[in-house]
């Protein structure tokens, strides 16, 4: 019976995280670690639908090194040294030359222009999306909680459109784990600290999943693009004397319209 | 006289024993790696691979043999070619991360380390099976076997020819979407091969 219950796509991807990211949001909140719960969540549908072994070393394992890598980085990043305008390119950068080494080797086998096109939506994506939302974001955990929600849900439903359901399904959790985020923030109606804790796995964790829906499954570059652009939308102008809920609300509706335009232009694709 | 003959018979042995080696490329066309598998606990599922390549050799004197096939992950085919509204084929899926990962490991192999015979043709094949860059060991009793000329080409051609049976659990190779409940764990495999002697 558990077993049925756990093997269920919408425990892995949905019900667990979402349950294990609310606890880290609650329990580390007064420590300013409450955007650690998407991490968390990624790492508990990982934990369902691949395991956590890291031999022989894919593309997908790589992932999941690079982003435990910058979830510990994170931390520094908040609590360590403040970076500069220059220190989040840096960190956009290696983000980026990040994902390339876990990417490269299959980018490598494809032909000449493909090859450079899928490379260059790699290093573009990642880095745009770590960059953009740790430098604009991270102030405000209602922006960045909603920025990882609608990244999640978009690059979960168009990597199952990709013909990828296991990446799919961590897309998904990545956008439960950001729901557990903004759930005790629209209850209490306090905004939480984001941080690069929130941002930095968060969106690394949904570029990585699309450029891995990209190269390794069948989700096209351009909507690649499109799921990039997420975190723009979410800076966009808010209310500012309504309740936090509501600003919630506002945010993830204008990051899923631009994920719903993503999985409309993967889905034509496929036909 | 008799010390001639004996140097004779001792330069020519070593020829005597290769003579007994032959060496077969696979035919690609009529060597055909079959699965099946549990789908939903309802009903099995059978797939194919197309155009393996790869060779045998069998030393009938030693009554032992090598044999390595490699077969391209992106040729799977389970009979679902066409989308129909869908977003994606089930033989596409089955190309992606979630089975065999085909971007990222174009081929799958198979190599023999001991062929063992019953009689005077070989009867089991124990070898290595590398799938998902994991590699495993993996037993292919040979069902049917049989050595002759190739009628297609009015002898001119010798071939080998037969049928083989195996049986893995996917999940060994890391292969773990749908477990335990959706998709099966255990596959079965079985196999027509043909081998042209070179």
């Amino acid at each position: 019976m558990t077993q049925e219950l756990l093997s269920n796509p919408a425990v892995q991807g949905g019900v667990a995280p979402f349950v294990v990211a609310l606890l880290v949001a609650l329990v580390l909140a007064r420590a300013q670690l409450a955007g650690l719960a998407v991490l968390a969540a990624f790492l508990t549908c990982t934990y369902f639908v691949a395991g956590f072994q890291l031999t022989p070393l894919t593309a997908l394992r790589k992932v999941l090194l690079v982003v435990v890598a910058a979830g510990l980085l994170a931390v520094l990043l908040d609590f360590a040294f403040r970076p500069t305008r220059v220190g989040f390119a840096l960190v956009a950068v290696g983000c980026a030359a990040a994902s390339l080494w876990a990417f490269g080797p299959v980018i490598a086998t494809r032909p000449g222009a493909e090859a450079w096109r899928l490379g260059a939506v790699v290093a573009v994506s990642v880095a745009f999306m770590v960059g953009f939302s740790m430098r604009v974001l991270a102030s405000d955990g209602v922006r960045a909680g909603a920025a990882a929600l609608g990244t999640g849900l978009g690059v979960g439903v168009a990597a199952i459109i990709g013909a990828s359901a296991s990446l799919g399904l961590q897309g998904i959790s990545l956008g439960a784990g950001a729901g557990a985020f903004l759930l005790p923030q629209m209850i209490r109606g306090k905004k939480a600290f984001a941080g690069a804790t929130l941002t930095l796995p968060a969106m690394l964790i949904g570029a990585l999943l699309a450029c891995a829906a990209m190269v390794l499954a069948e989700l096209p570059w351009h909507a690649v693009l499109v799921l990039a652009a997420i975190p723009a939308v979410a800076a966009l102008p808010l209310p500012r004397s309504a309740p936090a809920w509501a600003q919630a609300v506002l945010c993830t509706l204008y990051t899923l319209v631009v994920a719903g335009a993503a999985c409309a232009l993967a889905w034509p694709a496929s036909q | 006289m008799k010390a001639l003959a004996a140097g004779m018979i001792a330069v020519a042995l070593p020829f005597a024993a290769s003579a007994q080696v032959e060496k077969f490329a696979l035919d690609p066309f009529h060597t055909v790696p079959y699965f099946e598998i549990d789908h939903l606990g309802f009903a099995t599922i059978r797939g194919r691979f197309a155009k393996p390549t790869g060779s045998f050799s069998i030393d009938w004197g030693a009554k032992t043999g090598t044999a390595e096939i490699v077969i391209p992950t992106a040729s799977v085919d389970t009979g679902d070619p066409d989308r129909d509204g869908r977003p994606r084929t089930r033989d596409e899926h089955l190309r992606n991360p979630d089975f065999f990962n085909a971007a990222e490991f174009p081929t799958m192999t198979y190599r023999a380390t001991a062929v063992k015979f019953a009689g005077d043709r070989p009867d089991v094949i124990e070898g290595n099976l590398t799938l998902l860059g994991v590699t495993r060991p993996v037993a292919l009793k040979i069902e049917r076997w049989r050595c002759g000329p190739d009628p297609r080409t009015q002898g001119k051609r010798y071939q080998c020819g037969g049928n083989a049976t195996g049986a893995f659990k996917r999940s060994d190779f890391g292969m773990k979407f749908g477990l335990p409940t959706a998709i099966g764990d255990e596959v079965n495999l079985w196999m027509s091969f043909y081998g042209f002697r070179q």
